[in-house]
């Protein structure tokens, strides 16, 4: 479990873009976080996945502050990334990308986010956009991470991908009993999640 | 996937940075192997003009204060040395000195000689000075291998040996004269010496050639009027032989006026200097010792500003190579923040990060190390060719010896540039390159 407590985000030391906000996140469900632009979602996700560090309060994974664990080892150990636009190695073919966050065979866990061998032999970036999206899916899978956190991972997709890439992370939820967090502007997205937040004003309400 | 793994796949796949990556270190390594060659050429060099030219010492007689009335006839008054003479038992203490190498005495023109049974080559006018034609002139000397002729260059034995020391009625004669007269080594040929005869005693005397030498070939301007003007008609006779001609001029025994002293490392001439200075065969004697090492510090300026210049070269190469390096790297290093950003995202270490940013650049570099050490052979010698004007004789060579220092150097190098380049993104938080890279 994922959680946070009492935590604050400020830029400038002044106005705070997340205000005293405490949430618990568990294994096997798909949470959604709603809101506007610049609301703060992605921060939030920032501080769940140790990118930065939240200005006051603490953030625990399994009851221990990721803090003290040291930031790097909770991204590598605890959390793994979905990014809108997609965030892949463009050097590396999907294999290559996906074995980044694991020391198993990649090619299974790409065949089940729906890639062909031939495409998974593939520079990157010969892959359209949904393709991508699933090899990025199928690196935060092929971790170890118990949490997956997704920013606005249908963004640059047409609706009948981001509906397959949805059922992807709903599965990975519930089938594989990992926490998802995604962070989107989408209504139709947060539909499918088992957890819905809002943010607004820095404060987070379901 | 370590990083290992991840900065090969990089410089396979980025082909065209590799590729200038791969030329600039293989300038970088060339100019360092190159810069070391010299430096060490140049150190060989400067120890091999030590041991060839070395340094002299030269003794000889104190004449001033030392010449004493003889006479008076008519309005002459003679005077003559009255002073100490270098002898055998002082060459002999001298020779055993540490230090000392070789010792020669060299009087030029101290002797002159008719042919009796050969014929100098002829010059303009036949004076007929003597009874068997005129008389050509000989340089007496102890070794004459240390004949300034000789040391020079000038001068090279051809056949036969040169004359040392301890011989006697021996004498050496040039090609040109050997080819005219059909003369070789071994042969005998007899002399007339005419002061021998103006004092009644024998004057012919009989002498060995042991050694033909060559270098006075095209030396003759047509318009010499003399036998002795002739360089070919000179040679140069055994000491001791005078002193067997003359010996009842010399009652004292063997008596020098000058004697050079060789010593192996002019470096240390002043300690043999001190050496010799104090040898109690010299003590109270009316005899002076002096240093020359003028020939040495002519080489040796020209040898150490090459050396000196090298040092500075590698200094600069080492410092343009990680300018060099620096500029690239941080140019590449900023265009890959994103990657760097998706590292930090999936848990790699800064470490590992940096780790694969180096690994890249040695990878690159040791293929370039092993290229430029290769391709020595081919361009170390146009290296030499260059040189060849400033400093000829220079053995420049890429020795095994070099690869270590210039790995090192080349290691440091990278490492240094990749901390510099990268230093300007790694000091962000991943989450600032992640909202820079957007």
């Amino acid at each position: 479990m994922i959680e946070t407590s009492n935590i604050t985000y400020s830029y400038d030391g002044k106005k705070p873009v997340l205000k005293n906000i405490s949430v618990q996140f568990e294994m096997g469900k798909m949470y959604a976080i709603l809101g506007p632009s610049g609301c703060g979602k992605t921060t939030l996700l920032s501080l769940l996945g140790g990118l930065d560090s939240p200005s006051g309060g603490k953030i625990l994974f399994d009851e221990q502050d990721i803090e003290a664990l040291g930031l790097a080892v909770h991204r590598r150990k605890n959390v793994a990334f979905i990014f809108q636009n997609y965030n892949l190695i463009d050097y590396l073919t999907p294999r290559e990308n996906v074995a980044l966050t694991s020391k198993l065979s990649s090619w299974p866990i790409l065949e089940r986010v729906g890639l062909t061998e031939e495409e998974s032999r593939r520079n990157v970036l010969k892959l359209s956009g949904g393709q991508q999206q699933r090899v990025a899916i199928a690196r935060a899978l092929a971790s170890d991470a118990n949490v997956i956190l997704a920013d606005e991972p249908t963004g640059n997709l047409d609706e009948h991908t981001a509906a397959e890439i949805t059922s992807i992370l709903k599965e990975c939820a519930h089938q594989m009993n990992r926490c998802v967090i995604i962070v989107t502007h989408s209504g139709e997205l947060a539909k499918q999640a088992d957890v819905v937040f809002r943010l607004k004003n820095g404060e987070l309400a379901q | 996937m370590n990083f290992m793994q991840r900065a090969f796949l990089y410089c396979l796949r980025h082909k065209g940075k590799t590729l200038i990556l791969f030329l600039v270190m293989t300038v970088i390594s060339a100019f360092l192997l190159a810069g070391l060659a010299i430096r060490d050429a140049s150190a060989d060099a400067a120890s091999d003009v030590q041991t060839a030219i070395g340094g002299r010492l030269l003794l000889e007689i104190e004449t001033e204060g030392n010449y004493k009335f003889k006479g008076q006839d008519g309005g002459t008054t003679t005077y003559v040395y009255g002073g100490d003479y270098i002898t055998s038992p002082i060459i002999d203490a001298v020779s055993k000195v540490d230090g000392v190498v070789g010792y020669n005495v060299e009087d030029a023109a101290a002797a002159y000689y008719a042919g009796v049974n050969f014929k100098y080559l002829p010059s303009g006018w036949n004076f007929g000075f003597t009874k068997y034609g005129d008389h050509s002139t000989f340089t007496a000397c102890l070794s004459s291998e240390r004949c300034s002729a000789f040391e020079s260059g000038r001068y090279s034995l051809v056949e036969g040996r040169h004359l040392k020391p301890e011989d006697s009625y021996a004498i050496l004669i040039s090609k040109e004269l050997a080819d005219y007269n059909n003369l070789s080594v071994g042969d005998t040929v007899t002399i007339y010496d005419q002061f021998l005869d103006s004092e009644g005693w024998n004057p012919l005397i009989d002498m060995e050639i042991v050694g033909i030498f060559n270098g006075t070939e095209g030396t003759a301007t047509g318009g010499e009027m003399l036998v002795d003007q002739l360089q070919a008609n000179c040679g140069f006779v055994a000491y001791n032989t005078l002193f067997e001609m003359y010996k009842l001029y010399y009652e004292n025994g063997v008596e020098y006026q000058s004697l050079t002293i060789y010593i192996n490392d002019p470096t240390k001439i002043q300690n043999v200097y001190d050496k010799v200075k104090e040898l109690p065969e010299l003590k109270g004697k009316t005899l002076k010792l002096s240093m020359d090492t003028e020939e040495y510090q002519t080489v040796e300026t020209p040898l150490e500003t090459l050396g000196s210049l090298v040092n500075t070269m590698l200094v600069i190469i080492v410092i343009v190579g990680f300018l060099i390096l620096v500029l690239l790297l941080m140019i590449w290093i900023r265009g890959r923040k994103k990657e760097i950003g998706i590292y930090l995202a999936v848990g790699r270490s800064k470490v590992s990060i940096a780790g694969q940013l180096f690994a890249e650049t040695g990878i690159t570099s040791v293929a370039a190390f092993a290229v430029s050490v290769l391709g020595s052979k081919a361009w170390i010698g146009k290296v030499g060719e260059l040189l060849e004007g400033s400093a000829a004789g220079l053995k420049i060579e890429i020795s095994a010896a070099y690869l270590p220092p210039v790995f090192l150097i080349g290691i440091g190098l990278i490492a240094a540039a990749t901390l510099a380049a990268s230093w300007t993104v790694f000091r962000l938080k991943p989450r600032d390159i992640f909202s820079k890279m957007s």
